[in-house]
């Protein structure tokens, strides 16, 4: 990302500082570094990136693989504390009409409360639409770790980790396991959206959730709690609700991994699941492929001395890309590597870049044919890290 | 009536002051080793939490202030996986809960595997996670929520317990 631009804008935005009113009661909200990036590849090859700067999304895109961006527009009006650290990242889609959407999660003063923010552009990124907030439930709880996947003709859904129900038991005393998956979907390119719809509840509360759209419709992934506290995988189609269990790694743990899945779609309605465990079964960073109803044995990624984690992957036509982040003891390292047959074989993992300094996750971007990482970090800003993929199928 | 003006600031400098925790000290890649050394063939608590991003570290904190305001000798250190910026957020977080007066520490570095590989290769930040040093400074792990049970227990078999 250019930053001189980002300065001049910032400079040049006549916005007034809102006067922000001291209240004792609520957290402090320290300004953490908002390096988590969000990105997309649209239908012409043009990548387009979200990006948290001064509590404004900006949005901007490139025509050139990333050489140059376009100047950003910031989404909001008002700043508000978007959630851009860790697991937590703005999600940004391009429908084949050129709409434009993104969803957030915005961090509220009370500790562990925020909300489910969507806006979209219907200009090609040169205005947006004034952000709503999507969970509908009115109070002041928790809802966070928000996923985004279109259908591109249309459809949208959203789904998020709510503590509305955990809230509700509390109220009435009563115990209440983890947290809940809800949903709002859309079939106007986000210009209205359906009532909020509960997905599940006891589920994990501190790990990002993952979205994919499939030929039966969008299918979420997150981590569940199965009995008191193992917290392994579940998938569910959002239409039928149906969930199953995804992983057996058998992680027992009272606590807050704060490592989560992810989950893509291929050409051929594969699913493609990369994952984090420390479970009895199996620890460490995994990928597995799930297709006609059979699925593959867990395959491990990166270097476990390295804390090799937080794998992301994309997928489009035979193509499927992960990437994940390791720390060598000396520099983050970002890693990829490619399958062009569907997950069937792949390349070695390559070290694409590395950074000294505070750094995001890398994302991988396809489109089927080519392949890209997208890695943010303090120093170095957002690089573009082309993968030589040969003549991809 | 100036006497009493006073008496009323006192008293809102003393509730402040018991309210609300001392600075966490930055910690580092060296900072395990100091702490050792300052525990130098004496049993100690390492408790790492997180006061942003981790609701099972508050209840665990919780534990641990109740058994604090009872065991005044508690040799407990309490390390943050946040960052400086946050140390306030912290300190407000400690006052109440009874945890003021414990030894603080904050996670200060961009990269904070480093900070986590000095402390555990094995940990990749799972919170909240307690390692418990005996005299010799061998150490017992816990990843997940702390049982007040085993603590106790801990305490006592080191002759820790009131």
């Amino acid at each position: 990302m250019n930053k001189d631009i980002f300065a001049l804008l910032l400079a040049a935005s006549l916005v007034p500082a809102a006067a922000v009113a001291m209240d004792h009661s609520v957290m402090p909200h320290p300004a953490k570094v908002a390096l988590a990036v969000g990105a997309t590849l649209d239908g012409n090859g043009r990548i387009w990136l979200a990006k948290v700067e001064n509590q404004q999304l900006w949005v901007s895109w490139s025509n050139d693989d990333g050489q140059r961006f376009s100047r950003p527009v910031a989404v909001a009006l008002e700043p508000e504390d978007i959630g851009a650290s860790a697991e937590n990242r703005p999600k940004i889609a391009v429908a084949q009409d050129g709409t434009v959407l993104l969803s957030w999660s915005q961090s509220l003063p009370k500790r562990f409360t925020g909300n489910i923010r969507f806006a979209r552009s219907i200009d090609g990124g040169r205005s947006f639409s004034v952000p709503i907030t999507l969970n509908d439930d009115g109070r002041i709880g928790s809802h966070s770790f928000d996923s985004l996947a279109i259908d591109g003709a249309g459809r949208v859904a959203v789904v998020w980790l709510d503590g509305r129900d955990r809230d509700a038991a509390r109220e009435k005393d009563a115990a209440f396991a983890g947290s809940s998956v809800y949903f709002a979907q859309s079939l106007d390119n986000g210009a209205h959206f359906s009532p909020n719809r509960k997905l599940t509840e006891h589920t994990c509360e501190c790990c990002r959730t993952s979205l994919a759209w499939t030929a039966e419709g969008p299918i979420a992934l997150w981590r569940n709690l199965y009995g008191t506290n193992t917290r392994d995988f579940a998938l569910a189609n959002l239409g039928t609700g149906k969930v199953r269990r995804a992983t057996d790694d058998e992680w027992q743990i009272d606590a807050c991994p704060h490592h989560g899945g992810g989950l893509a779609v291929d050409g051929h309605d594969a699913l493609h699941l990369v994952w984090f465990t420390q479970g009895k079964t199996r620890q460490g960073l995994f990928y597995k492929r799930i297709a006609g109803g059979r699925e593959s044995s867990p395959m491990a990624l990166g270097d476990p001395a390295a804390q090799a984690g937080h794998a992301t992957v994309a997928a489009a036509g035979s193509m499927v890309l992960i990437t994940w982040r390791e720390f060598d003891g000396r520099v983050y390292v970002a890693r990829a590597m490619h399958s062009t047959d569907g997950g069937a074989s792949w390349s070695a993992p390559l070290r694409l870049a590395e950074s000294g300094g505070a750094a995001d996750y890398p994302l991988p971007l396809t489109d089927g044919k080519q392949a890209l990482v997208v890695w943010n970090s303090a120093t170095e800003g957002v690089r573009i890290l082309p993968l030589d993929v040969g003549n991809a199928k | 009536m100036i006497r009493r003006f006073l008496f009323g600031m006192m008293a809102v400098l003393l509730i402040a002051a018991s309210a609300s925790a001392a600075e966490p000290v930055p910690f580092t890649v060296n900072s395990l080793a100091k702490i050792k050394a300052q525990y130098a063939g004496r049993p100690f608590i390492l408790n790492l939490w997180s006061v942003n991003e981790c609701s099972y570290c508050i209840a665990e904190l919780t534990l641990l202030g109740k058994l604090a305001k009872k065991q005044k000798r508690l040799p407990l250190v309490l390390v943050a996986t946040d960052s400086p910026g946050f140390a306030p957020a912290m300190q407000k977080t400690l006052g109440p809960l009874g945890l003021a007066g414990v030894d603080s520490w904050v996670f200060d570095d961009p990269i904070p595997e480093r900070l986590r590989h000095a402390i555990d290769p094995s940990w990749y930040g799972e919170l909240p996670r307690t390692y418990l040093y005996d005299a010799r400074h061998q150490r017992e792990t816990i990843v997940g929520v702390l049982s007040e049970q085993r603590l106790r227990a801990w305490l006592k078999k080191h002759k820790l317990a009131n």
